[in-house]
């Protein structure tokens, strides 16, 4: 019964192919801005302070310090701080960080050359309490209580919300409009369904067409919000190369979430439909 | 195959159906006749499953059917050939296709539903009609169309609903000989209808439903 549904289904989008292009694209869009959205807070992961519940500050260490000693320290500073959430960023991280935003710095670290410092980061409610520490012996430097790491973090956050609460409206949108098509093909299929039902079919033999009807805009809607992405992120990728920033990609990940999102979605909206459709019909 | 036991419906208060004991022996070919109005339909409606009734037991194929789940009712209706009244063909299907999709959903593999639907559609003679669509036919195609289609699959149990309604003399006279091969064949088969003409073309067990009772039960004529 597959070949039948795909025929079947494909015979569904030949009819109202204009509706199957508008909810490739009505899906397709919000998807592929999550998508573009995801990939910027991935990028500015490591750089900005996205959790926006504390102030964190940053402590460099005398380089000198070693390893152990330095554990000590930080051990005692969490001791006498409980508030304070204290944490040691490694060389390969700090390092990781710099190239960030100064690209040019590879080379040099790579060389060996470079002795990096150690960098704490203090998470508080109280920065000022922070800066306290620039009379200790170990402390290099201490760093401002509002960095640009915080400022990054507020935009990023912002930008994160307007663009989330854009997908959602859209994709729900989208997603309505799965459902009401579906719904309305039911209606315009009612006699073959009822016919279908008289002479034995099952109901995935006659949800089957629909399923299909909707899961191919939504492959569709997946290649088209990858593509959408992927443009999307390697032009604002060009625009950091020009700032002497590093270039941003798309991950895997977000790219196989976008693909699935465009299939799993309209799918859920309608085996909802047509399962709300099968009781009606059972009720009646 | 067939046992109701004290089966009433009613719609808004009107009684279709009082109290209504029948049994159908597996093998027998049964006419049901009375005016219209009487529940001859609602009667077979109710042995697909298509109605069930207000009160009673409807039993078909070893199976009680008032008390099945949903999904049950496939497997139940794979069984039965039901000829509608009003044909019930695929209007976006071609002849061909309507047979085949129904020998399809019981699992027969493509090329022989395509064979077994040739088959039948030669014996009714709309070999030559396999590719139109159902609203190209005539009234008495299209019933034909119907008919090939519920026995395809070579049910065990064939309802049909005034199955003669639209056809001439000699296609009525063939198809009631092909109901009676299918019934010698070993399917128990209950025809639906009020032409007396058909009723006295064969000497068969005959039950007359009247006011939503069984007012006489015996070969016809009385």
């Amino acid at each position: 019964m597959i070949r039948h549904a795909i025929a079947e289904g494909l015979v569904v989008l030949r009819e109202r192919s204009a509706v199957s292009v508008i909810l490739a694209l009505a899906l397709g869009v919000p998807i592929a801005l999550a998508g573009v959205g995801l990939t910027l807070h991935k990028w500015l992961g490591p750089v900005a302070d996205l959790s926006g519940q504390k102030s964190s500050v940053a402590v460099l260490l005398h380089p000198q310090i070693e390893s152990g000693e330095r554990r000590r320290w930080i051990a005692e500073l969490a001791t006498d701080h409980p508030d304070w959430s204290v944490s040691e960023v490694s060389g390969s991280e700090l390092a990781e960080r710099l190239q960030r935003w100064f690209p040019y710095l590879e080379e040099l670290m790579d060389s060996g050359d470079a002795t990096l410092p150690s960098l704490v980061e203090i998470l508080t409610d109280n920065p000022d309490l922070v800066t306290e520490l620039e009379d200790r012996t170990e402390v290099l430097a201490v760093g401002p209580r509002s960095s640009i790491q915080q400022t990054l973090g507020l935009v990023a956050r912002r930008l994160a919300l307007i663009v989330g609460v854009i997908s959602f409206v859209l994709l729900a949108v989208a997603v309505l409009l799965a459902a009401v098509w579906v719904h309305l093909e039911l209606y315009r299929h009612a006699d073959e369904v009822i016919i279908m039902r008289l002479v034995g079919a099952t109901e995935g033999t006659i949800r089957g067409p629909f399923l299909v009807a909707v899961a191919i805009p939504g492959a569709v809607a997946g290649a088209l919000s990858v593509a959408g992405s992927l443009t999307t992120v390697s032009g604002l990728s060009r625009l950091a190369s020009a700032l002497g920033l590093s270039a941003i990609s798309v991950p895997p990940s977000v790219l196989v979430l976008q693909i699935a999102a465009s299939v799993f979605l309209p799918l859920l909206a309608a085996v909802i439909t047509l399962a709300r459709h099968s009781a009606d019909a059972t009720k009646s | 195959m067939i046992r109701l036991r004290s089966v009433s419906k009613e719609y808004e208060r009107r009684t279709i159906l009082d109290a209504l004991d029948l049994q159908v022996d597996a093998g027998e070919f049964v006419f049901l006749t009375g005016p219209s109005g009487a529940g001859k339909t609602t009667l077979l409606r109710m042995l697909y499953a298509a109605e069930y009734p207000t009160e009673g037991e409807v039993w078909v194929a070893g199976r009680r059917i008032d008390e099945m789940v949903r999904a049950q009712l496939p497997l139940l209706r794979r069984k039965i050939g039901v000829i509608f009244q009003d044909f019930k063909l695929l209007r976006r299907k071609t002849v061909l296709e309507n047979i085949t999709f129904v020998l399809r959903i019981h699992g027969v593999a493509p090329r022989e539903a395509h064979r077994r639907a040739m088959k039948v559609l030669r014996r009714l003679g709309l070999q030559h009609r396999q590719a139109a669509f159902p609203d190209a036919l005539s009234g008495g195609e299209q019933q034909r169309v119907a008919i090939a289609r519920a026995l395809a699959y070579q049910p065990r149990l064939i309802l049909a609903d005034e199955p003669t309604g639209n056809l001439d003399a000699d296609l009525a006279s063939e198809l009631l000989s092909l109901l009676c091969d299918i019934n010698y064949q070993g399917a128990t088969v209950l025809v639906a209808t009020h032409d007396h003409a058909i009723l006295e073309s064969i000497p068969a067990r005959t039950l007359v439903l009247h006011q939503g009772q069984i007012h006489y039960d015996g070969m016809w004529p009385p």
